[in-house]
């Protein structure tokens, strides 16, 4: 039977693969910041996961509006990325546990969860940067599933909870012994491309790690339910939150939620936040 | 405006460094192989941020092709995408 033994969410933000960039933060954001990687790597070592799903948006990399999936699931034999070279994202080869993988698709289009699946499917820096932090020997299998908190219209946040929350019960209907982590990237608030580039929310980043920490979960997916009321809060990488939900989805009650690290990093242009569920 | 056709162009620019070379050198020849009005190519030749983005493209996409595309820089992107008349946000 599948055990759900952790859970992470955290930006993604590209620069944190970057030594460099690392350097050009103020010394105690980047101490607080660091600090929070090395917890959250601590609790999924600990954690001994035999698989990790991760929930990742994309930046049309992957995805286009060509054929714009709202939960894809990659189920081939291996994940190979990055899909687009840049920011220093190093390149990586990593076994999917396509089984599981497989086992996850069926039980949605079979339960309520029309997934879409793909044979290929590449990494982005979304899957890799905080990878890079979080499980740097790389040697545990993934499932990638790739939520659509990029490309409007999208699904909504309660929807990603939902679907979040659904893979989290397959992993216990799942009847190999597994034991299974998760990895939800991106936001927090961020404003990538339009006039606003460069501004950040903290209150709005602090109100929505207080929902998660409390399991405010009505209020994180509901306060903001409407594309232009999240964008206008938290920008268009503020969308991202919906990776976040899906993880806390998919968190039994018996892990306990816990925010890392936050810091309005300005030299980064985000909100960039850290948290974890452990027993 | 063919919206779509905007982004997908962007979208390509990013991905190809051989197109985004020809964009700079050859551009008329990449903007044919687009459906783009007589507008949308004015507003690509020029670089003019603000108004693609207003007619709906999607700004992600426009500052992942401006670097490889138009290569210029990230201050560049923000002035042409705040222009004075305009405060942010506007």
């Amino acid at each position: 039977m599948g055990e759900v033994v952790a859970g992470i969410a955290c930006s993604h933000v590209p620069f944190m693969a970057s030594p460099k960039q690392w350097e050009r933060l103020p010394e105690a954001e980047r101490a607080h910041l660091r600090g929070g990687f090395e917890r959250a790597r601590k609790i999924l070592e600990d954690a001994r996961p035999d698989v990790l799903i991760t929930f990742a948006d994309d930046h049309f990399d992957r995805c286009f509006y060509d054929n714009l999936p709202a939960f894809l699931v990659g189920i081939g034999e291996e994940a190979v990325g990055p899909a687009v070279a840049g920011f220093d994202i190093p390149n990586v080869r990593l076994p999917i546990a396509s089984k599981l993988a497989r086992f996850i698709v069926r039980e949605g289009l079979e339960g309520g969860v029309d997934f879409a699946f793909s044979e290929e499917l590449a990494l982005d820096h979304a899957e890799i940067a905080p990878m890079m932090h979080l499980t740097p020997r790389w040697d545990v299998p993934i499932i990638p599933i790739v939520v659509n908190a990029f490309a409007p219209p999208m699904p909504s946040p309660k929807r990603c909870f939902d679907v979040g929350a659904f893979v989290g019960r397959c992993i216990e209907r799942w009847p190999e012994r597994t034991r299974v982590a998760f990895l939800g990237t991106g936001g927090l608030s961020h404003w990538v491309g339009p006039p606003q580039t460069g501004k950040i929310n903290e209150q709005f980043d602090r109100w929505f790690l207080e929902c998660l920490s409390q399991r405010r979960i009505e209020e994180a997916t509901g306060r903001y339910a409407r594309y232009e009321d999240l964008e206008a809060v938290a920008g268009n990488g503020g969308h991202e939150i919906r990776d976040w939900l899906a993880v806390a989805g998919a968190m039994p009650q018996r892990l306990r939620p816990e925010v890392l690290a936050y810091e309005p990093l300005k030299p980064w242009s985000t909100g960039t936040g850290i948290m974890a569920w452990s027993s | 405006m063919s919206r779509y056709q905007v982004d997908k162009l962007l979208r390509d620019l990013r991905r190809d460094q051989p197109l985004a070379a020809r964009f700079r050198t050859n551009i008329e020849t990449v903007l044919d192989d687009y459906k783009l009005d007589a507008e949308e190519r004015e507003l690509l030749k020029h670089w003019e941020i603000r108004a693609l983005y207003d007619r709906g493209v999607n700004p992600l996409l426009l500052l992942l092709a401006h670097g490889p595309a138009a290569g210029k820089s990230m201050q560049e992107y923000a002035a042409a995408m705040n222009p004075k008349d305009r405060p942010p946000g506007e």
